[in-house]
This record gives C-alpha cells, structure tokens and sequence, in this order.
C-alpha cells in the first residue's frame, strides 16, 4: 500500500521535463511502482498534448520536409554501452527500479555505524547528487536538513521520520526547511535518494553549506 | 490512423501529413521553452525524425498522438540542453514488463480521458490556464510564471497547486 506520493507540483513539473535529472530519476522510479501516479502522470502529460495542439504554429524553413525525408533512412543512432553497475548484493527478490538502468552504481561504502551509501552517477547529468543508501536496522541517520530538496524513495524496508512512516513504495519530498532525523525499520531500508545543494550536517554548521536555489 | 501508417507501412504521404501538422507547433513548443530560432528549427526536425523512427512504439491505449508527440519533443528539448554542455542524452524511459496488453477497453478510456483533460483546462480560469501552460514551457517555471504573471514567486507554487486542484475538480465533474 503506498501512502506517500510526489506532490502535484512534482508531478507536473515532471511531465513538463522542468525536474533536475535526479529528481526526475527518483520520481520516475516511484512512478514506475505506483499506479495511481501512473494514471496521474498520463493526464498531465495528455496536458501537454493540449498544449502542443493549442500553440499557434510556427512555420519551419522551406527545405526542412525535404531534409527530414533525406535522413528517414539513415540509420538511428546506437544506445550507448550498458553502464558499469556494481553487485550490491541486495535482498531476495528485490530488483533496482528500470529507471536506473542507464546509471553507472558503484558498490557500498561505510558512511558510518550501518549506514552505507552508493553513488549513482547519471551519464546525461553526473554533477547531480544521486545515491542508494543502505540503513540497518533499527539504525538512526545522523540529524541533518538539505541545502535543497531531498527526494527518496523507498526501495525496501522503511524509514519513519517527523513527517510519517515511509514503507516500500513510498516517496518522500523533504523540503529544505525540514531537519530530520530518520530512523530505519527493524527490518532496514535500502532506499534510493536525489539531494540538491547536499546534506547540511549540525557539526559542520547547518549555515555555511553552500545553497543551491 | 497516420502513426499506424508510418509504423506498419513506412507510409510517407501519412509521415507528411503528421509533419506538416506536428512539426510548426513542436518548434513552437520549443521556442517557448527558450530554444533559438535555428536551435528550435533542427530540434523540431531531429523530432520528427523521432516520430518516424519511433512509430510502432506508439500505443494508442496509452496516449493520443499529441500527447506522444508532446512526450518526444520534451525529450528532445532537454535531451539538447545535455548536449550543448557535451552530455549524452538519457536511455530511453523503459516500458514496465507488467503492463498489459491494451484492451479495446483501455483504448476507449484514453481517448475519453484525453478528451476530459482538454475539456478541463477549458473550464479554468484564464489565469489558470496560462499557470498550467506556462508550467510546461520552462527549465524555471516558476521564476517564469512570476515575471510573466507578474506574482511574487512565493505565490507561484500555491497558484499552480490551486490550478491543478481546480483540474482535478473539473475532471471529477466530466466524469
């Protein structure tokens, strides 16, 4: 049962194409899972077809139909190579939403006492700050608030925070105003998260972190 | 039905009719979105080139033609601000291996639903509508809506809430 959805907003700056790439990635890996946003998503991008249709035309260059027909049998170009995806190893039956498929994962690395995280780095947008983290169970995540928004969605397991309790399936939207400190199921959580403007963490003065927008 | 043509029968008089149709209003599109004219005239090319190559991946269970269009041209459109800064562009969004084959069912439910969604937005006020459209046009909709509006930006994100709670209302009462 899914409880926590992308708001509205996200939703239509999604089908809009207006999301950084890493929030668009996680947004797309919930909606991959959720059908109630699937259905949502359909309409607001059949909004975009009305916009398309209803926008006075702009007319193209004389020769444009003529240079479209000569490329029709060119052939299209190739995808590129799968990317390097490190085994994590993760539980039965679990599987990393399609939307990661053109992300290059790297394996686990200790971020503190049974807390890993991997870096997820989009080939199209590799400054944006992606990343699988792994909570154990029971486990606190040091306190800290954003220098942007944090997007997660639950991959396994689940987390609960002072905004809910987020199970698989799940995503959260964390605001930058919003300090937390989430805390893993007895099971754990593996979830994958977007932060803009990286992590703000007490100790290292919630103030001087750079922000962006 | 032209998309069916071109995919099934490489159908050039059906690719000509879409492109003389699709292609003015995908560079319009695009010129909205802040695209230079002769940026917008090679995008909006490159997307109809899509539209040929692409064909027999439409499904019109799932969209109407405009719609997929519209989801082209979007990719195309951020697939060419990633190049411009030397990037490759995103894989293909893959298709859920779950989903079901369309029904005759669903068929009819999307054309009904493309049509609520038109009939909506023609329920909204005039400054709704142009929240929601302009929504669609830029990498900063809301920076965008504020000065073509002329709204502080803090009021932007409750407006373009507003506008979708008024869609969705609308669309519950065409149901």
């Amino acid at each position: 049962m899914i409880r926590h959805h992308p708001s509205a907003e996200t939703l239509l700056a999604h089908a809009a194409g207006t999301l950084p790439a890493g929030q668009a990635l996680v947004v797309a890996a919930h909606v991959q899972g959720c059908g109630a946003c699937r259905a949502e998503l359909a309409r607001l991008e059949a909004l975009g077809g009305a916009v398309l249709d209803e926008l006075a035309p702009e007319p193209l260059a004389a020769e444009a139909f003529a240079a479209v027909l000569d490329r029709l049998d060119a052939p299209a170009p190739k995808p590129p190579a799968p990317p390097r995806q490190a085994d994590l190893g993760l539980p039965a039956g679990l599987r990393l939403p399609a939307a990661l498929h053109g992300a290059e994962i790297g394996r686990w690395l200790w971020v503190g006492p049974g807390i890993r995280y991997s870096r997820v780095r989009l080939p199209w947008a590799p400054n944006e700050n992606v990343m699988l983290l792994r909570v154990g169970g029971s486990r606190r995540v040091i306190p800290h608030s954003h220098g942007g928004a944090e997007f997660t969605q639950v991959l396994h397991g689940g987390f609960t925070d002072s905004t809910g309790h987020y199970g698989p399936g799940d995503m959260a939207e964390a605001d930058h105003d919003l300090a937390h400190q989430p805390a893993a199921d007895p099971e754990g959580c593996i979830c994958l998260a977007a932060l803009e403007g990286g992590l703000r963490l007490p100790w290292r003065g919630w103030r001087t972190t750079r922000r962006h927008g | 039905m032209l998309i069916r043509r071109v995919a099934t029968a490489r159908d050039r008089q059906a690719f000509a009719a879409l492109f003389k149709y699709f292609a003015p209003r995908v560079k319009a599109y695009l010129r909205r979105a802040g695209l230079e004219p002769g940026e917008a005239e090679e995008v909006a090319q490159e997307v109809l080139l899509s539209l040929w190559r692409k064909a027999e991946s439409f499904d019109p269970a799932r969209a109407a033609p405009a719609t997929w269009v519209f989801a082209i041209a979007r990719n195309a459109r951020i697939d060419r601000a990633r190049r411009n800064h030397g990037l490759p562009g995103a894989p293909e969004p893959e298709e859920a291996e779950d989903e079901l084959a369309p029904s005759a069912e669903t068929l009819t439910l999307t054309a009904e639903r493309e049509a609520r969604v038109r009939g909506a937005l023609g329920q909204l006020a005039p400054e709704q509508q142009k929240i929601v459209k302009l929504s669609f046009f830029s990498d900063t909709p809301h920076a965008a809506i504020a000065s073509e509006l002329n709204l502080p930006l803090g009021t932007v994100k409750s407006r373009i809430r507003l506008a979708l709670a008024k869609l969705r209302a609308a669309l519950e009462e065409v149901r």
